[in-house]
């Protein structure tokens, strides 16, 4: 095999990683008939918690788990305001996509100042690295150079399959999502799993988010999410809102984003950003060519009061 | 629309902007200062005196833009995120007709204007023609393409009109430069933004065409019953909006920045966002938002100098008013609420 297809399925790998998290975190709060467009927010603000709590305990560990609670903190308020409140899902969501970074570029700034040094943190050691293997085979490299987010991430995948087609808490979470009052009838509490499904949705998009700095890059900046909260909504709809569906479509646009990447270091006579283009544009792409099968949960997208008849 | 319901399209955004600048309050105090003093000089900095003044109209001449260009999409139901990237064509076009073309003056501002108005409209179409044709989700295109368009102006400021050594683009020349309003620091790009926006409010307030616009973005089925042309008032809206940024983009360019350079327009779309939904997507309130919003941020710049608390407060107090608005909104359209505050008798639920 090529070395450049082997780096690329490699890189692929790893990027589709955090659009796995991000994808799933959409997946879950859609099943329960939320559409929430601020993930991109919440991921930053894993992202930044990620990076300051692995920077401080030196345990990248610790810092995905601080990115899932301020994911999950940080949706809390999304889940009062579009469950409780009724708000509009898709405003609500915006409002959180300017509340979130916002928030987490202001904490960066009071922490460390308006110094324009770069502070890098310590990144997750992969399996291959903590069992002190040698050899770069393919497919060493392939199952073992990965941090065990990626093989969470994968886990996650069949979990998720499982619960939501073999498991009946799993059909009464997606009951919510089709039809809340036949739900509700059956005894299912509405409320509370939409609830539940905004933890879970804040927890992985902080992990998604934390993924960035403790698996990826040593820094956070302002906007290192880059659009992948959007493009996790768009593999949500590609992958129609099956968990294998949208692993394939994470996988597709983690190799968009791994070719760009490659393609940028073999290529110096186009301007590099027409290479950071691809991910973008093959989002477009895929979304025209899919066009727009209704497949997604009935109730997506509306409030559910009770008291309406 | 109800008086009540008016009422509380005011009341709203007010309350909510008293407990966001109590938060920022408490914040600055955490940080150490005095919110009295840091106040002050907030507003100091953005209204103080003609110079500061004028600045702030600068500053929110863009974000009118914006704003104008959202509350245009949304009332007629178009999730139009795409705002930022309509005004980076536009700035982008703008750049080189003012710099490429032999074109100087007024003729060059007039050709830049009505490019980028175009090039907005057209970047925004391709979106719209997404939406008709193929279903597809406008809000993940429309930041699709916002991506694209800072990836593109990348190209232009870092190769096609890069200034020598320094990644940014060559500057406007003099004679293209819009002359200023009234003597201020702002141009004549700030009262062009009230006026479009008074525009935008004559359309959709007083035409029969706005009330269709509108109709559609209350209820597309009962306005596809009535006869509307649904899918031409769709893609109009995306066209119009988008024009609309497109034109702040180029005036942006020829005003006030005068060149492209890395972080030109960042965030200016999600801000238009923000602001149309603190106004209720109200054209004329859209500008007194983002006047406001302007002001914070170059009081902020002030309040940075004097007491040393950082301009990311000013952020942090914006991103609070958009979350308490949007949720009080909300609220205060939830049955219960309405039950307990406004009519005390009868009705169940």
């Amino acid at each position: 095999m090529g070395t450049f297809l082997a780096n690329l399925i490699l890189a692929g790998v790893r990027m589709a990683s955090p659009l796995i998290f991000l994808s799933l975190a959409e997946l879950y709060s859609q099943r329960a008939g939320l559409v929430n467009i601020g993930i991109e927010g919440i991921a930053a603000i894993g992202s930044l918690t990620g990076f300051l709590v692995s920077l401080i305990t030196g345990s990248p560990l610790l810092g995905v788990l601080a990115g899932a609670a301020a994911g999950i903190l940080v949706n809390m308020i999304f889940a009062y305001a579009t469950v409780t409140l009724c708000a509009e899902q898709i405003v609500y969501g915006m409002a959180i996509n300017i509340f979130a970074p916002a928030l987490a570029a202001f904490i960066y700034r009071v922490y460390f100042g308006s110094g324009s040094e770069l502070v890098q943190a310590g990144l997750m050691g992969t399996f291959k690295n903590m069992l002190g293997i040698k050899s770069n085979h393919f497919l060493v490299n392939l199952f073992l150079d990965q941090t065990p987010m990626v093989y969470l991430a994968f886990i996650l995948v069949i979990v998720t399959a499982v619960y939501f087609t073999r498991t009946k808490s799993g059909l009464n979470y997606k009951a919510v999502g089709e039809y809340p009052k036949a739900a509700a009838t059956l005894g299912i509490n509405v409320i509370g799993i939409k609830y539940l499904s905004c933890v879970i949705c804040g927890a992985l998009a902080g992990i998604g988010g934390a993924y960035l700095t403790t698996c990826y890059s040593r820094t956070y900046v302002d906007g290192n999410i880059a659009g992948r909260g959007f493009i996790a909504l768009a593999a949500v709809i590609f992958g129609r809102w099956n968990p294998g569906g949208v692993l394939i479509a994470c996988l597709f646009f983690g190799f968009c984003d791994a070719l760009q990447i490659r393609l940028q270091l073999i290529n110096n006579t186009l301007p590099y950003q027409f290479f950071q283009m691809i991910p973008y544009v093959a989002t477009i792409v895929v979304l025209a060519i899919i066009g727009a099968k209704k497949a997604g949960p009935k109730s997506s997208g509306q409030p559910y009061r009770k008291e309406e008849r | 629309m109800k008086r009540k319901d008016f009422g509380a399209l005011i009341i709203v955004p007010v309350l909510s902007i008293i407990i966001s600048f109590l938060i920022g309050c408490i914040i600055i105090a955490a940080l150490g200062a005095s919110p009295a003093e840091a106040l002050r000089y907030l507003w100091k900095g953005a209204f103080g005196n003609i110079r500061n003044l004028g600045t702030t109209f600068s500053r929110s001449t863009p974000l009118i833009f914006t704003t104008l260009c959202a509350c245009f999409a949304y009332r007629c139901g178009v999730f139009n995120l795409g705002g930022e990237g309509q005004f980076l064509i536009g700035s982008i076009l703008a750049c080189y007709i003012a710099t490429k073309s032999p074109l100087t003056g007024v003729p060059a501002m007039l050709l830049c204007a009505l490019a980028g108005a175009a090039g907005g409209g057209l970047w925004a179409a391709a979106a719209g023609l997404l939406k008709i044709w193929r279903g597809q989700n406008e809000m993940i295109i429309t930041i699709m393409l916002n991506y694209v368009a800072t990836l593109l102006m990348g190209v232009v400021y870092t190769n096609w009109l890069r200034d020598g050594s320094v990644p940014q683009t060559i500057a406007v020349p003099d004679e293209t430069k819009l002359p200023s309003f009234l003597g201020l620091r702002a141009t004549i790009a700030f009262p062009v933004a009230i006026l479009v926006g008074i525009a935008v409010f004559y359309f959709l307030f007083s035409t029969s065409g706005g009330f269709q616009l509108r109709a559609v973005g209350l209820n597309m089925t009962a306005a596809k019953v009535n006869g509307f042309n649904v899918k031409r008032y769709i893609m109009m809206s995306f066209i119009v909006s988008g024009a609309i940024a497109g034109l702040g983009g180029a005036l942006e360019l020829l005003g006030t920045q005068l060149r492209l350079i890395n972080g030109f327009g960042a965030g200016y779309g999600f801000d238009g966002v923000a602001m149309a939904l603190i106004a209720s997507l109200h054209p004329i309130a859209g500008i007194v938002v983002a006047i406001f919003f302007a002001a914070l941020r170059v009081g902020s710049t002030t309040m940075q100098t004097a007491t040393g608390v950082p301009t990311s407060v000013s952020d942090i107090i914006q991103a609070l008013v958009i979350v308490f608005t949007v949720a009080g909104m909300a609220m205060v359209k939830l049955p219960e609420f309405k039950n307990r505050f406004l009519r005390k008798a009868g009705m169940e639920g």
